[in-house]
């Protein structure tokens, strides 16, 4: 922790002190940012039990409607009350504007890479830009998915690109999820959750709005139907009410104003999918899918899902139906093929990366290997099929033991690793318990891509509750932050 | 069009919708009245009500009520009732959760209100402190839920099923109160219990004067065509929801067929009729056709090439549900073909 603040103001900021990383709010000599100077002022009007009564009331939104996320790890009390903190986060129009173009990019480079692979013969497999034994031997590669068309070559519809801010004030890419990115219906329930409860900080902003996700994704959907239809019928997958995701799957399907069907309600027929109504089938055209490949038909993938729908596959072959997002994008969730973004924006468009990876070493190289390994202590490892922040190791923050182990596992297990620098992800006021501190955090943007390309203005700010932890998956006590992105007129 | 499953979900959210209510007031009558009998006499009412209800089996399990507080454990908040107010409100919120998407917001944050404010559920099975103000408040609850259903929700053929299921559940309550009141041990038949415990004593006072005989209390609760109680209403209001769901669904139109001529039997005195000679046993067969009917509203609700997807749902054993389990219709309430418990 750096040295309080020089007269940050009164009650809640008063003893607000940095920690060594970029603060979204404050400079480096504690002066407040000009995105956030009318938000500070507000929160300086504060006191301790004012905010914990807009806490509870906000807490009591969330649970009146059911706003919880599951925790499949604890035994009792799996699920909660989504957590959320009320200092928001602010993003100026001409930043955003430079993060949407990035992620645009890296969306669209990804989905080059995706129909190049099964699609198109492969041409940067074959030109080295990604090792072919690397592509093939990736747990989300699915060969089912070779020949299979999908519409513009959209293949990834929704996409989650975490990113983060790094000590230099930079954006640098994280993650990249492009099966079933989560998190977007608590990023528009924030919004609305803070807009009952906090109205007047909304007063002094221009904040662009969140309700109109529903609509973009019903036109990214609508767009990848079949051939030839004009008005398909399209249905949101969900593995079911147990589903962690389930509160989302509904709110997703409720916005778009579409069907929420399971496994058991669809059935496949002379290779065309149909939902089972009352009055009959009625063929589906789109599926927007919450379950992931192996579970999707039983037939060709897991015989043991009962989630899926036995035939799909052929459906899918026949054309007669576009699955969202396609099969087979887990190759480029694997964090084994993150460091080959950067090459594949270069190949596939032909320019360089608006928003940059963070500097990660392959240790199935063995020049990186031995250099990674030495330095492990400063560095962060990471297993590159896991996700939720599981398995993941940080090095300044871990004994000797732990240290060691990870090492066995890496030299046991080299293709299962990417290690990376270490980023101090930048930090914003967040309600500790009787004022405000500094807390970690990162942003989990969507990007929708059909016939065109849109990313939704903000994004999912996580928030790491526990002083200076860099963990801020909701899955291990992170919380979240509503994200503002403020209009272009706004200063 | 609307799915199979959610078809399936929102009639019983209907259902137990009726229920929860139905036995909240009837365990807000008990408790009210137990307080002025003798032991023998509040013994002999606990057990009327669970045979109202339609749940004796249950009450088998758990053994014989000895006590005011065991009655309200058992009807209120006894997980292992799946007759029992909580079990009826759990069953309301896993329905509307299954069609989340398609019902108004404010339908289910009532409903996960409800279920929020019974914090005992899923631990000891415990009655709350301050009976009265809980059923209130979860006769209030349904009440605000109705109000969602009724001025909140699209028109659409999921609010034709929950309807349905709410009339053909209200139906099915009503005559088995009249079924179990004629076998009262006591040896009466007591008009006004009936009125309260239908929520029509007022409204029966302020048509009749305030001295009700039984059999003219009876005829009300059957055939009053201005009260959304009646049996008569019920059918009309089930046959309508039927009538829309019909158009594209023979299963459905079937069972909408079989509503009209159980509205027609009734509404020409066919029921009555047979009461003359003997009521119990004809007011146990009516009771099970149209428990049969509700059976078969569920079991229209197939899905296409066979699967199951509609939920399987706590069909009260005194209420047997199955389809076509009731009896041809036309037969005679004297042949006695309904076999529920205690009848």
């Amino acid at each position: 922790m750096g040295a309080p603040l020089h007269n940050p103001g009164g009650g809640l900021l008063d003893r607000y002190a940095p920690v060594d990383a970029y603060d979204e709010a404050f400079d480096a000599d504690g002066s407040v940012r000009a995105t956030y100077s009318r938000i500070v002022e507000r929160f300086r009007e504060l006191d301790v039990d004012e905010i914990k009564r807009l806490e509870a009331l906000v807490a009591d939104e969330f649970r009146r409607q059911g706003i919880t996320f599951t925790v499949y790890s604890e035994e009792e009390g799996t699920e909660r009350i989504w957590p959320m903190d009320l200092f928001p986060r602010l993003i100026a129009a001409a930043e955003w504007e430079e993060l949407a173009r990035g992620l645009s990019q890296r969306v669209a480079a990804l989905n080059c890479f995706l129909a190049d692979l099964y699609n198109g013969g492969a041409a940067a497999v074959a030109d080295g830009v990604v090792p072919r034994w690397l592509a093939m031997s990736s747990r989300g590669f699915e060969r089912n998915a070779i020949g299979i068309a999908v519409p513009h070559s959209a293949h990834c519809n929704v996409a989650g690109i975490d990113v983060v801010r790094a000590a230099d004030g930079r954006y640098r890419v994280l993650e990249d999820n492009l099966r079933s990115p989560s998190g977007i219906s608590y990023v528009i329930e924030n919004r609305a959750a803070m807009a009952k409860a906090c109205s007047w900080l909304f007063y002094d902003h221009a904040v662009q709005p969140t309700e109109q996700y529903g609509r973009m994704l019903r036109s990214t959907l609508e767009s990848m139907a079949p051939a030839g239809e004009h008005d398909p019928h399209i249905v949101v997958l969900t593995p079911g009410i147990f589903n962690s995701a389930y509160f989302e799957h509904a709110f997703l399907a409720r916005s778009m104003g579409v069907e929420l069907v399971e496994g058991r309600d669809l059935v496949v027929d002379d290779h065309k999918v149909y939902t089972r109504t009352i009055e009959g089938l009625v063929k589906v055209d789109v599926i927007y899918r919450r379950i992931d490949d192996d579970f999707l038909d039983p037939v060709a993938f897991r015989p043991d899902s009962t989630l899926g729908v036995p035939g799909l596959l052929s459906a899918l072959r026949a054309g007669t139906v576009t699955v969202c997002n396609a099969l087979g994008n887990g190759v480029v969730d694997d964090k084994a093929v993150y460091p080959y973004v950067p090459e594949m924006i270069r190949y596939y468009l032909g320019a360089e990366p608006i928003i940059d990876n963070v500097t990660t070493y392959m240790m199935w190289d063995p020049d990186q290997r031995r250099e990674a390994l030495a330095r492990l202590h400063e560095l962060v490892a990471k297993p590159v099929g896991e996700s939720g922040g599981y398995g993941v190791l940080i090095g300044p923050h871990a004994t000797e033991q732990e240290l060691d182990a990870a090492r066995a596992r890496i030299e046991a297990e080299p293709r299962n690793w990417i290690v990376q620098e270490l980023v101090q992800l930048s930090t914003l006021p967040s309600v500790a318990e009787d004022r405000l501190e500094p807390r970690h955090l990162d942003l989990r943007p969507f990007v929708l891509t059909g016939e065109r390309t849109e990313v939704f203005a903000g994004g999912l700010t996580r928030v790491a509750m526990r002083p200076g932890s860099l963990i801020v998956n909701s899955s291990q006590g992170g919380g979240s932050k509503d994200t503002w992105v403020l209009a272009p007129d706004t200063p | 069009m609307i799915l199979a499953r959610h078809a399936g979900a929102l009639l019983w959210v209907g259902r137990y919708l009726e229920r929860a209510e139905s036995t909240s007031r009837c365990l807000s009558y008990a408790a009210n009245s137990i307080t002025h009998l003798r032991a023998d006499e509040a013994r002999a009412e606990g057990e009327l009500m669970v045979r109202t209800l339609g749940l004796q089996d249950e009450l088998e399990a758990v053994g014989p009520l000895e006590s005011q507080p065991q009655l309200v454990a058992f009807l209120l908040s006894d997980t292992d009732n799946p007759g029992s107010v909580v079990s009826a409100i759990v069953a309301v919120r896993e329905n509307l959760r299954a069609v989340r998407d398609r019902i108004p917001i404010e339908l289910w944050e009532e409903a996960n209100g409800l279920y929020l404010r019974f914090p005992f559920l899923g631990h000891a099975n415990a009655a709350p402190s301050g009976l009265h103000e809980v059923l209130l408040m979860v006769r209030r609850a349904c009440l605000a839920i109705s109000g969602i259903l009724n001025e909140g929700m699209r028109r659409d053929e999921g609010h034709a099923f929950v309807v349905v299921g709410r009339m053909l559940e209200r139906s099915i309550f009503t005559v088995g109160l009249l079924e179990a009141s004629h076998s009262d041990t006591r040896g009466v038949t007591d008009a006004t219990r009936m009125l309260r415990l239908t929520s029509s004593l007022q409204a029966y006072h302020r048509q009749f004067g305030n001295a009700p005989d039984p059999q003219g209390v009876v005829h009300y609760l059957l055939h009053a065509s201005d009260l959304p109680r009646s049996v008569l209403s019920c059918l009309g209001r089930a046959e309508d929801g039927l009538t829309a769901l019909g158009e594209n669904s023979a299963a459905l139109d079937r069972a909408r067929r079989k509503a009209a001529l159980l509205r027609a039997r009734l509404s020409l005195g066919e029921i009555e009729e047979a009461m003359t000679t003997d009521p119990r046993a004809t007011l146990q067969d009516f009771a099970g056709q149209l428990a049969g009917l509700a059976g078969d509203v569920h079991a229209a609700i197939v899905p296409p090439l066979g699967m199951a997807t509609v939920q399987a749902q706590y069909v009260r054993p005194g209420r047997t549900d199955r389809p076509g389990d009731a009896g041809a219709l036309g037969d005679t309430p004297a042949a006695g073909r309904t076999d529920g418990p205690l009848r």
